[in-house]
């Protein structure tokens, strides 16, 4: 007996072999397109990843922004009032604090007592106002005042002045 | 295929850029000077002006400022779009109390681009003077002056659209005499004229 059937389908076939073909060969894969019952359900499931980390890269840039505001405004802290130190001593002008007035001379009354904490905060604002313009003004002179030195610095009359001196 | 944390790390980086991008657009054209590497300095000047006016600040402070004085009215107008106005002033009593390198840290922020000097004016009995402007396009968004002298050195830095002929206007009115400050507007104008 040839065996070579078994290999190559070469040679003569058994008819037992033959026999097991044709029952076998119903199975054979046949290609044909996959059909999906109507009435199959998968369980549809939402891919969160993306959205949570855009959430987390929000959440971590706000928390960065606040970090860097905070410490911005506290490394720029407005001063109040303009520091000019210079040999005149200058009057004291700290504010009297609200909480102060009413710890020496309690209101009987809740309404007084707000009434006196507004106009004291205002006070203080008021105050706080005078400051800021006092500031503004006096940074206004210096500036003013450097100008003013490149004006005569640059004007024609000085630079007439100097050639003169020069020649 | 892309693996999956490839993909949202991806899309995390471009959402973070995405926000963080226009606050850093916004803090590039800021026209302000970090002035504080030149604190030291108040211990041995013998007269500091120290001024930090922020715009907060300024609103408080043209909240005062009457619009019946002419002075006033005017310093309104000035500092109406500005978002602050920062001075250093120091003066000593002898020479060589700053070092070169105090100056330097000023001088370093003011090349960045965005500033010109204006003016550079150099004597033997006043110093150095500098004037820069910050341009934002065609607009100016900030004014610096360095002055560097023997026993002084000053650091002006207005912040914000500092329009010159209100400037101008003020000359004479603070108790220092007329400046002649000229938008450069008006002296072409005046150039055409001669």
């Amino acid at each position: 007996m040839n065996d070579d059937y078994l290999w190559d389908k070469t040679g003569q076939p058994d008819p037992q072999i033959q026999q097991l073909e044709e029952i076998l060969g119903t199975l054979r894969y046949q290609p044909k397109p996959l059909a999906i019952p109507d009435d199959l359900r998968v369980p549809q499931r939402r891919n969160y990843l993306p959205l949570l980390a855009i959430a987390a890269s929000v959440l971590l840039a706000i928390v960065a922004g606040g970090i860097w505001l905070r410490g911005r405004s506290r490394s720029e802290a407005p001063k109040i009032q303009a520091k000019v130190e210079s040999p005149t001593p200058k009057p004291d002008v700290t504010p009297v604090l609200p909480e102060k007035k009413s710890a020496v001379n309690p209101p009987p009354v809740v309404a007084h007592n707000r009434r006196r904490n507004r106009s004291a905060s205002s006070a203080v604002e008021n105050k706080e106002a005078l400051m800021a313009k006092e500031q503004l003004m006096l940074a206004l002179r210096v500036t003013t005042q450097k100008l003013h030195l490149v004006h005569t610095k640059t004007s024609p009359a000085n630079q007439i002045k100097n050639q003169h001196r020069v020649g | 295929m892309k693996p999956l944390f490839q993909t949202n790390i991806r899309t995390a980086l471009t959402a973070f850029l995405l926000i963080l991008a226009p606050a850093l657009v916004a803090n590039g054209q800021d026209s302000r000077i970090q002035m504080a590497g030149l604190d030291h300095l108040a211990a041995k000047a013998s007269q500091t002006v120290d001024v930090n006016l922020d715009e907060r600040l300024m609103r408080i402070a043209a909240k005062v400022l009457s619009d019946k004085d002419e002075d006033e009215r005017d310093v309104k107008k000035l500092i109406a779009g500005l978002k602050g106005i920062y001075v250093k002033s120091f003066e000593f009593d002898t020479e060589g109390q700053y070092a070169a390198a105090d100056v330097e840290t000023i001088r370093t922020q003011l090349r960045a681009p965005g500033w010109s000097r204006l003016v550079n004016v150099t004597s033997r009995k006043q110093g150095m003077l500098e004037v820069y402007l910050l341009f934002n396009g065609e607009q100016v968004g900030g004014l610096a002056v360095l002055h560097t002298d023997d026993k002084e050195l000053t650091v002006v830095n207005i912040v914000g659209p500092v329009d010159l002929d209100k400037l101008a206007k003020l000359e004479g009115q603070l108790g220092v005499p007329e400046l002649g400050i000229e938008s450069p507007k008006n002296k072409t104008k005046n150039d055409d004229e001669k």
